[in-house]
């Protein structure tokens, strides 16, 4: 993975192209030729010039491997009023110096979306405007693989099939004493990773790649708060925020502005809806595993982005760096981050970043005081909230919700992890008492933030289809059954699968070589 | 075609040789706005324009252009020359107006016969 920024001024005819010539030297070296060049090099030239004719100034930061070229281009400018009428050919607000030039045809935007696979523009008046353009290296499936926010280190495996029955999702195989996933399954909730005691899950180390004009630009640093509780009793919220600041970081926010928000507005949002109840997108891997397994419950899951995403949003103009809570949040942290611009850390990165300055700054932690930190069962107006945490609650109850046996509650709150992100395994520290000692701190004022509708609806994924060809798929299936049938049901797990079912489905797809019974 | 017997249909004089001058020339493209001649350059493509600014150049290397032909007797801005130089984009410039160089191309590559290039 290559990650690039380019500076672009406003203004400065001259020297404009240059950022697109600059990434073309770049490209060359690892081989894009012909057609595909050719599209990259209309969608950056166009919007580097947006920036050299409408803003002041703004950079092109771009991302590419072997299979993808992600370009988000970002000014500081006028933003555009009126997005329809941006993209309208033929439309321009160009000004006379660079029309003369040959510029304001009105073709920028849309010569840029024709180019790309996938585009996207966003602006704000008055502050700038980004736009982002992926462009497919090689041909592959829209469908986006999860299970990249997991890294596996299988090496530390010691086959103790612990994570095969954990997994909801029926995602993991352990075959030869090394854990697998199966992307198109996974959830990404953080089941494995909670009940390994080998540490072989973890959310991935991120490389930080960029170059030197894009990291002083870096300084807002979005935490859940979690982390700021997560280094014992001596060390105090408040000197472990002390200490981030220190890392040079002015500005830091929590992922619960936009969570809280999140908690208002699907609240009012639920109020209105006909169908109860509404199922609040909190968490991201909540959001995965109703797509994957209960896709009949999408059309109740309340239309906005989930906390991380809308904390994005946030930046769209900008640099930030996230930390990324849980193998979901990575996901969604990297989906979002097209272009490199975005800074993504695990908590353990940053933990020993800090930890030579907290070691200097020990002092005495204040006593914490008898609160309730119980979160409220009702909304406003006596409204129905039922707040549940840990995988195998929220499954029991969207099977529940399924079979239409919570009707009586108009809002869900559900979360992979013990009483929210304080319960993710990435923290090592017990989720009541962070959540006890966060709430002691005194540091409870969150600002006030937007929730961000989403832009695309959420949408059941296919799983793991059988074969792309959909009679061939029917044979398979019928071996599975027919194989299921002549196993024990015991789902034992010895085999390395988590289910006779997902045994017979591994035979039959030919996923590890010499698979079988080790029971029957 | 050569790019040679097309400077001589429009009686072009080269103010910037480019890498060869016996490039082989497929297409012409004509046009004044940048982003029309963004979309349609490529290797083996003609540019005809009345512009003379820089930018022709930076879009001729990005597409990997070969040629720039200005119409009218335009005078190129020294920087154009430059720039085209650097990235050994050869630039011609004929007296004739962008309708008469076009026609005298057109004939030149396809004949009397109509053919959108």
């Amino acid at each position: 993975m290559i990650t690039s920024c380019f500076s672009i001024t406003g203004g400065k005819f001259d020297e404009a192209g240059s950022a697109s010539r600059r990434l073309k030297e770049q490209l060359k070296q690892i081989g894009v030729d012909g057609q595909i060049m050719r599209r990259i090099m209309i969608a950056a030239y166009e919007a580097e010039m947006n920036v050299v004719i409408h803003a002041v100034k703004g950079n092109l930061w771009v991302r590419f491997d072997d299979r993808r070229f992600n370009m988000e281009v970002v000014d500081q400018g006028p933003g555009i009023t009126d997005l329809n009428l941006a993209m309208k050919p033929g439309f321009s607000t160009a000004s006379a110096e660079a029309k003369q030039l040959g510029f304001g045809a009105g073709m920028g935007l849309p010569n840029i979306k024709k180019a790309s696979d996938q585009f996207e523009v966003d602006s704000q008046v008055g502050k700038g405007t980004r736009v982002r353009s992926t462009i497919y290296l090689e041909t592959q499936s829209v469908e986006q693989p999860t299970g990249q926010g997991l890294f596996v280190q299988a090496e530390l495996c010691v086959g103790c099939l612990d994570c095969l029955k954990a997994c909801p999702a029926r995602a993991l195989r352990v075959w030869n004493q090394r854990p697998l996933i199966l992307s198109a399954l996974c959830i990404e909730c953080t089941a494995c990773i909670e009940v390994c005691r080998r540490g072989v899950f973890e959310i991935p180390d991120t490389e930080i790649n960029q170059s030197e004009e894009s990291v002083s630009e870096v300084h807002t640093l979005v935490i859940p708060r979690a982390f700021l509780t997560q280094f014992g009793s001596k060390i105090p919220p408040r000197v472990v925020l002390a200490a981030l600041r220190n890392l040079g970081f002015k500005d830091i926010r929590f992922t619960e502005e936009w969570e809280r928000e999140l908690r208002r507005v699907v609240r009012r949002y639920a109020a209105e809806q006909k169908q109860h109840p509404v199922i609040s997108p909190i968490c991201p891997a909540v959001i995965s595993l109703i797509e994957s397994e209960f896709p009949s419950l999408i059309p109740q899951v309340a239309p906005f982005m989930t906390p991380i995403q809308a904390a994005v949003e946030a930046w769209i103009l900008c640099s930030a760096t996230f930390v990324a809570a849980c193998p979901s949040q990575y996901t969604l942290l990297e989906r979002a981050d097209l272009s490199g611009r975005l800074r993504i850390v695990n908590p353990a990165q940053l933990s020993a970043r800090i930890l030579p300055l907290l070691k200097a700054r020990t002092e005495t932690a204040p006593t914490v005081q008898k609160q309730s930190v119980q979160p409220s069962r009702s909304g406003k107006n006596g409204q129905a909230v039922l707040e549940a945490w840990g995988v195998n609650n929220v499954v029991e109850i969207l099977e529940k919700t399924e079979k239409g046996l919570a009707g009586d509650f108009q809002v869900l709150e559900l979360g992979c992890c013990e009483t929210g992100c304080y319960g993710t395994p990435v923290f090592e520290e017990n989720p009541y008492l962070a959540q006890k000692r966060w709430s002691a701190s005194g540091l409870e004022r969150l600002r006030p933030v937007k929730a961000v509708p989403i832009k695309s609806p959420y949408k059941a994924r296919t799983g793991m289809r059988l074969d792309a060809d959909m009679s061939k798929a029917i044979e398979k299936l019928a071996r599975i059954e027919e194989l299921t049938a002549g196993l024990p049901g015991r789902d034992c797990g010895a085999c390395g699968a988590p289910s006779c079912a997902s045994l017979a489905e591994d035979i039959v797809l030919e996923r590890y070589p010499g698979l079988e019974c080790l029971v029957s | 075609m050569k790019l040679e017997e097309l400077i001589q249909a429009i009686d072009a004089q080269v103010l910037q040789p480019g890498s060869e001058r016996g490039t082989e020339i497929a297409r012409v493209f004509a046009g004044d706005k940048i982003s029309a001649l963004l979309e349609r350059a490529g290797p083996g493509t003609m540019l005809v324009t009345s512009l003379a600014n820089t930018q022709l150049a930076c879009v001729a290397e990005l597409m990997d252009c070969p040629v720039l032909c200005l119409v009218d007797g335009t005078e190129p801005e020294p920087k154009l020359l430059e720039a085209a130089a650097r990235c050994e984009t050869a630039v011609v410039v004929c007296v004739l107006d962008m309708f008469e160089t076009c026609g005298r191309l057109h004939r030149r590559l396809y004949g009397d016969n109509f053919r959108r290039s």
